[in-house]
């Protein structure tokens, strides 16, 4: 073991003195663009950290179904990213570039934002299950137990696994959390860069109980997860993944997948092999996608699909039980725009999704601008009433999706 | 054409908000300019110009100070009391203002290699092609050189705060050759 960290050491000072007479590393998000697109100037989006007013917004401008009512649920919660439920009605809130999580409660029909935990490290993954709240941040899982009772102190979390980042890789650092039907906690280790060989480590789903703090591989080959979730009916795993950038406009899709927890590590392609039937340039050579699983869907190129949730809640029409829903974070690698939205996946009975339709429309403004959108929905939570709520980290409001009433 | 469609659509958008966030600002803007100077034109190389920095590089920047993401003894405190409604009615005020022509004189080496290494080290990707920034990202025409040289020698360091570790990224293909021909040349470019 030793020798092996001594042995990458060497390498890696190796490698910086070579780099001296190479031309520069790229930074991690344009690594792997081609010549061809060498005058790109097509670069990723950040949020407006102090967050934006709704009524400075063209909130009325978002679009719903018939029937469905769109509105803004609660404003002012810095770069609102996952969401997570408790017990009493607590609305959790994480972000990844400032260091907190925040709690929102409804007093009088007022929802009232509360910092309750702060000094993490990009904590981005939370889930809630049984009175605590688990939180995933770059390097560590966390658990705050009985959190609800004690919003204001929550303490310090306890460590449930930790050494997930060891080596401080920039990328796709960031980690989503969900809680699988077998009391293990479910959680991406994204790739290192856009287009480049993972460690053992990364570019994987991996799954810990709580309560051991030892860590099961679950898929691999998965560039970056940011949404999970468990089919209510068959247990199975559901997630959306990010596809490499720089391939163009219209390749490859980000796409959408299903995985049996009764057996097996499925292998879903990266850096190989992108949306199940695509070569990559460099790494797919001699390759074949024949050895790789296939997604459940393609959801869109550059699409950026984050939070996907099950509906199974009561309000929405019958038609819309058992669907997934999809948050659309992107697109940013494209020079015509698309998503921005939230879109809808049918699956049969046979466990087979549809292509995606648009449900939430109206953060897009125009598809040629910088930037393209107001908004930019990140995940969903299925309230107790059974309307959604949508985060949107790009100015820090939370929209709730009703409907009738 | 890029550049223009956005301001355009930037204008169309927030206008009357961006104006009243502005007169805010102003008020506001009494203790900032102790330091930064008179408009956000700072005229000591160690501290910042704020005039016509993009207003989400200014809000963003603040909420990292406040949030303890970013670090200074000066900053830090500065910060601190501050709401987001304060910072974005800093930031519009500031981002309104126009960038002062800098003092700073480049040396010829660094004037001609200059263009060259922002290619290289993808620093017009983002800065733009004249380096006067774009919504999160700030301009580097004619900032401070010993604020410039602090920044790009803390990110090579992995000290400094950035978002999504992009600039900590970029940073690493730097010599400090590099940085400070980078350093000295974008200080002594106009804004204009």
């Amino acid at each position: 073991m030793k020798t092996i960290a001594a042995l990458a050491v060497s390498a890696a000072f190796a490698a910086s003195a070579l780099a001296q007479d190479k031309p520069a590393p790229p930074p991690s998000w344009q690594q792997g663009k081609p010549a061809a697109q060498a005058e790109s100037t097509l670069h990723p989006f950040a949020p407006h950290m102090t967050g934006r007013s709704a009524k400075d917004l063209p909130v009325n401008t978002l679009k719903v179904p018939s029937g469905f009512k769109v509105e803004v649920w609660a404003d002012g919660i810095p770069e609102a990213r996952s969401l997570a439920l408790g017990d009493k009605g607590t609305v959790f809130v994480s972000n990844r570039n400032a260091k907190n999580v925040y709690a929102v409660t409804t007093k009088d029909g007022k929802r009232e934002v509360k910092t309750i935990l702060t000094g993490l490290d990009a904590p981005n993954g939370i889930v809630f299950s049984k009175g605590t709240l688990y939180v995933a941040e770059r390097g560590r899982i966390t658990r705050y137990d009985g959190i609800e009772g004690k919003l204001d102190s929550p303490g310090e979390g306890k460590v449930v696994v930790d050494n997930l980042d060891p080596n401080r890789a920039a990328g796709h650092f960031w980690k989503y959390l969900a809680m699988g039907p077998d009391g293990k906690l479910y959680f991406n280790v994204g790739a290192p860069g856009n287009i480049v060989l993972p460690s053992y480590k990364e570019a994987a789903i991996w799954r810990v109980q709580p309560d051991k703090g030892v860590l099961e591989q679950v898929a691999i080959g998965v560039r970056n997860s940011v949404g999970m979730d468990f089919n209510p009916k068959t247990k199975d795993l559901w997630f959306t993944n990010h596809a490499r950038d720089w391939l163009g406009d219209d390749s490859p899709n980000d796409t959408l997948h299903r995985v049996s927890l009764k057996g097996g590590v499925p292998n879903f392609g990266y850096p190989f092999c992108h949306q199940g039937d695509t070569l990559d340039p460099e790494y797919g050579k001699n390759r074949s996608c024949a050895e790789f699983a296939k997604p459940a869907q393609k959801l869109g190129t550059h699409i950026a699909p984050l939070g996907m949730k099950f509906y199974h809640g009561k309000m929405f029409p019958a038609e819309y039980q058992g669907n997934i829903f999809i948050a659309m974070h992107g697109s940013w690698n494209r020079s015509v725009k698309q998503g921005y939205n939230v879109m809808r996946v049918k699956v049969d009975e046979h466990g087979k999704a549809s292509k995606p339709t648009p449900f939430l429309t109206g953060f897009l403004q125009d598809e040629k601008a910088d930037p393209p959108m107001w908004g930019r929905p990140v995940d969903l939570l299925v309230m107790k009433d059974g309307s959604m709520l949508v985060s949107d980290d790009y100015n820090g409001i939370i929209y709730r999706v009703s409907y009738g009433k | 054409m890029r550049g223009a469609a956005a301001s355009v659509a930037a204008f169309l958008f927030m206008p009357v908000v961006a104006l009243a966030g502005a007169a805010e600002g102003e008020k506001k803007a009494a203790p900032c300019v102790a330091c930064h100077g008179e408009a956000g034109n700072s005229v000591n190389p160690q501290w910042p110009s704020l005039a016509q920095q993009p207003a989400q590089f200014i809000s963003t920047a603040l909420f990292m100070f406040r949030e303890g993401n970013r670090k200074n003894d000066l900053m830090t405190p500065m910060a601190k009391p501050l709401s987001n409604a304060d910072m974005n009615d800093l930031a519009a005020y500031f981002s309104a203002q126009k960038a002062a022509q800098p003092k700073h004189q480049s040396k010829p080496e660094n004037v001609a290699a200059g263009p060259g290494l922002a290619k290289k080290f993808n620093c017009s990707q983002c800065h733009g092609p004249r380096l006067l920034g774009q919504q999160h990202i700030p301009r580097l025409a004619g900032q401070q050189h010993e604020y410039v040289l602090a920044q790009l020698k803390a990110f090579k360091a992995q000290t400094r705060a950035d978002i999504d570790g992009n600039m900590t990224s970029a940073a690493q293909a730097l010599s400090p050759q590099d940085i400070e021909a980078l350093a000295d040349y974008v200080a002594g470019l106009s804004a204009e």
